[in-house]
């Protein structure tokens, strides 16, 4: 008997809800996720209604982390209600389909600061050894 | 977890493994090391906590506003599709549908004419099939006929040469009166010579004897 198909059996409940999150679809050390519509109580291994796009967290040789959305059936299934985790959300945010989200702005103005703090210290370093 | 109900009702018979199933069970205790192990509050300043309420609270406001943007785009298509199924639409799908049947007509009509054609020609094959066994079984049944009377001729033939119970007394004595020897020699040249009593006649008598 063949398993579901990855890319969604279009079957679910109308009046479930449901979620559109990321699902880890990579082996072990190569994680790569699709972003799948799903219904909200099932679980990352179980079947799911349809694949909207695909990311891969690993960049490649020219440095990029690719992303592929399916922007028409995205806005179907917001209009169906569909719940956005926010992995997703902070994609669709960089993507600028959404404002960005508010954790994207917090990781980067904390790595900015541990960047500023890191300058600093070598700083203050080569000044105490001079 | 999956649930009793849905593994019984499940449609597929499939077994997969979960991230779970390697991990540490829900109810075992702390390890003994991690037992007076607390583990430390992140530290959030006041001035980021007020900074990250606000943008929360303004992400939260657009995000809400641009799902009820795509569900009410969704109800105006929904209507737009509902409104294109009056009147007009079902006219033009009446349209389709006459035309549809037409060339759906053609089509059997062509495929019927095939079939007949087909039918005829699959009906000859058939008949020359069996011709043809026909004919094969009759001529093997003649064949089997003449063998047959074949061997009864020759049977005929021999009966002359039968032994009765009128020519039982002739026979025997024709029997007693010519008497034949089966007995034969045979030399090294494959020479046979008939008879048990018959003189046999060497080429060269004296290298015999000296080879004796």
């Amino acid at each position: 008997m063949p398993l579901p198909p990855a890319s969604g059996t279009g079957k679910y409940y109308a009046l479930a809800a449901k979620s559109i999150r990321l699902i880890r679809q990579g082996c072990t050390n190569r994680p790569f996720f699709h972003i799948s519509v799903t219904q909200r109580k099932r679980l990352n291994s179980q079947p799911v209604i349809e694949q909207l796009g695909s990311y891969d967290p690993m960049p490649n040789i020219n440095n990029e982390k690719l992303v592929a959305l399916n922007l028409e059936r995205l806005k179907f299934w917001l209009g169906q209600g569909a719940h956005v985790t926010s992995p997703v959300a902070e994609l669709l945010g960089l993507t600028g389909f959404f404002p960005i989200h508010p954790k994207s702005y917090m990781t980067s103005w904390r790595n900015r600061q541990a960047e500023q703090d890191r300058l600093k210290s070598e700083k203050e370093a080569v000044k105490s050894t001079a | 977890m999956l649930s009793q109900r849905y593994l019984l009702k499940r449609g597929l018979p499939m077994y997969i493994q979960h991230a779970e199933a390697h991990r540490k069970p829900r109810w075992l205790p702390v390890a003994k090391s991690k037992i007076y192990r607390i583990p430390k509050r992140p530290v959030v300043s006041e001035d980021e906590r007020l900074e990250l309420r606000r943008i929360n609270n303004a992400y939260n406001t657009q995000m809400r506003a641009i799902r009820r943007f795509y569900v009410e785009d969704w109800v105006r298509e929904k209507s737009s599709l509902e409104s294109a199924t009056s009147e007009m639409s079902q006219r033009l799908e009446a349209d389709e549908w006459l035309k549809c049947e037409e060339l759906n007509d053609k089509w059997n009509k062509q495929i019927a004419s095939n079939r007949e054609e087909r039918r005829k020609k699959e009906l000859e094959a058939m008949e020359e099939f069996a011709l043809l066994r026909m004919e094969a079984k009759d001529k093997a049944l003649k064949e089997r006929i003449e063998r047959a009377s074949e061997k009864i001729k020759k049977e005929k033939e021999l009966s002359t040469t039968f032994v009765t119970r009128e020519n039982l007394e002739e026979t025997i004595e024709h029997v007693l009166a010519n008497p034949i020897d089966y007995n034969f020699a045979i030399d090294s040249k494959g020479n046979i010579y008939e008879g048990r009593d018959t003189e046999i006649e060497y080429e060269d008598k004296k290298k015999v004897e000296a080879a004796n």
